[in-house]
């Protein structure tokens, strides 16, 4: 189970962050919606501390964390409980794609190598890149790098994996594969924070859906009472505007 | 005047006899440079407290004054220094004791360094902060994250700079002569002091590391296509 209570953020003056609470339960599935600025990308840096948040508290699985003064140790063990899949992938351009599902397993988690290339090997499969095993990232597709970036975020068995728009810099064609792996995986009981703009994907995958607008959530809910009959104002603007008509075609 | 060309061969197989002592020199120096180079470097990027002022001014005052004045103030400056310690804590040790060769390699490193830490700097600078956000992700240490994401692209990205300090450290190992240790020029020197053939002595020398050079030039040729085989698609 994910907590996280009162979480702020400034970046100087600038308050992106205006004490968010949002509790995930395990193997849920939550998506996060919002206008661009409101701190999406924001909330999820703070969950594994690369941003470091002004205020507040994480809790994940066992770690409770005050996020004013947390030691080394406790940051680097917050790190060990999250996995994150990038926007723009991220994967470690100077390693394979079975390498960078590996790098984890034995550097952090100090797996055998061979053991850990089995796994990696399992899981590339699984995302579909059972062919690609040797290729260096430059050598493959968006959507081939981002689900080699899930394979490794699999890999690690984390508590949580936060997708901040993970199709997003993907060309269209190549949406639809990467959204079919996040799929195959949210029906594992995976937990997951997923921020995306992919509204029929949220309403499908989704067991709860979050608006946060400005630095604060708006309202949150089930996804179909959220996209059928939202309660506020902005999250009903919001929604017109990406989703003309999937709102009414369910 | 006229060319001995016959005498540009002898004195370059006499020369062949100072190249241990110019390779040592170069390798020393670009061995420990690298080292302080890089550490100048973290020091640098990370800002570190009270170190960063100290870094930086070590790189501008190195970088600001000449290499020979650097061997000459550390082979008369370093003496005193040591037989100062040595005497106030009564050891028996003695400046003399200590071969005019590692004088060089202190001096010709503490330059290097200074050239080096910039090599360093840029290379880490080239590499993507998102990756070091992923090795984060994935759970690593700072340190970790260095050895394993960040130092190994940084080394591929310096590496056209690296090879172009190695060479410009090969060059400068001249200067060795003022601390009187024979490298590749001071040997054409002596080699040519019997029969005053200095000009075809010299030929034979600048033959010799324009040779050397090009093994540089080309083991950096080699290097490079193996570690950026991951950036041209190429498989290594
Ligand atoms: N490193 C930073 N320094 C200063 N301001 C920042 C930084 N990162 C984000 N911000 C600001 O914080 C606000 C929220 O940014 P964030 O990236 O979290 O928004 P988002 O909801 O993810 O938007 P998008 O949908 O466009 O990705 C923005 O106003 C942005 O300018
Ligand atoms: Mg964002």
């Amino acid at each position: 189970m994910i907590r996280l209570t009162q979480i702020r953020k400034s970046f100087g003056r600038n308050e992106v962050l205006k004490g968010i609470d949002l509790t995930v339960s395990k193997g849920e599935v939550v998506a996060i919606l919002g206008p661009s600025g409101s701190g999406k990308t924001t909330l999820l840096r703070c969950i594994n501390y690369l941003e470091r948040p002004s205020g507040g508290q994480i809790e994940i699985g066992d770690l409770r964390l005050e996020c004013k003064h947390p030691s080394k140790k406790e940051i680097h063990r917050l790190r060990g409980k999250s996995a994150m899949v990038f926007q723009q992938y991220n994967l470690f351009k100077h390693k394979t794609a079975v390498e960078n599902v590996m790098e984890g397993l034995v550097v952090v988690q100090k797996v055998p190598k061979e053991e850990a290339r089995k796994r990696s090997v399992e899981l590339l499969e699984k995302v579909g890149l059972g062919a690609k095993l040797d290729a260096y990232p430059s050598q493959l597709s968006g959507g081939q790098q981002q689900r080699v970036g899930i394979a490794r975020a699999l890999a690690l068995n984390p508590e949580v994996i936060l997708f901040d728009e993970p199709t997003s810099a993907l060309d269209p064609e190549l949406v639809g594969e990467v959204l079919a792996v996040i799929r195959k995986i949210a029906k594992e009981g995976i937990t997951m924070i997923i921020v995306t703009h992919e509204m029929n994907f949220a309403q499908e995958v989704a067991n709860r859906v979050v608006f946060m607008d400005q630095g604060a959530v708006v309202e949150e809910g089930a996804p179909n009472e959220l996209f059928r009959s939202p309660k506020e104002e902005r999250t009903r603007q919001f929604l017109q505007r990406m989703t003309p008509e999937a709102v009414y075609s369910i | 005047m006229k060319l001995d060309p016959a005498f540009i061969w002898t004195a370059f197989v006499q020369l062949l006899s100072a190249i241990p002592t110019t390779l040592e020199i170069a390798g020393v120096s670009v061995l420990c440079g690298s080292l302080i180079g890089t550490a100048v470097a973290l020091v640098r990027i990370y800002r570190v407290p009270v170190l960063h002022p100290i870094a930086s001014a070590y790189v501008t005052f190195i970088r600001g004054t000449p290499m020979l004045t650097h061997l000459l103030l550390i082979l008369f400056g370093l003496p005193m220094l040591i037989d100062a310690a040595a005497e106030s804590l009564g050891l028996p040790f003695r400046s003399v004791s200590i071969p005019m060769i590692g004088f060089v390699y202190i001096s010709f490193s503490i330059t290097e360094g200074a050239y080096m830490s910039e090599v360093v700097r840029s290379g880490m600078l080239a590499v993507n902060r998102g990756q070091f956000e992923a090795a984060y992700a994935v759970g690593m240490t700072t340190p970790q994250a260095l050895r394993r994401i960040v130092f190994p692209q940084a080394f591929a990205a310096a590496l056209p700079n690296l090879s172009n300090s190695t060479i410009g450290m090969l060059h400068a190992t001249t200067l060795a002569f003022a601390a009187s240790v024979v490298d590749i020029n001071a040997k054409a020197q002596i080699v040519a002091a019997t029969n005053w053939k200095f000009f075809e002595a010299y030929i034979a020398a600048a033959l010799l590391f324009w040779g050397l050079t090009f093994l540089i030039e080309r083991l950096t040729a080699l290097l490079e296509k193996r570690i950026n085989s991951y950036n041209r698609g190429g498989v290594a």
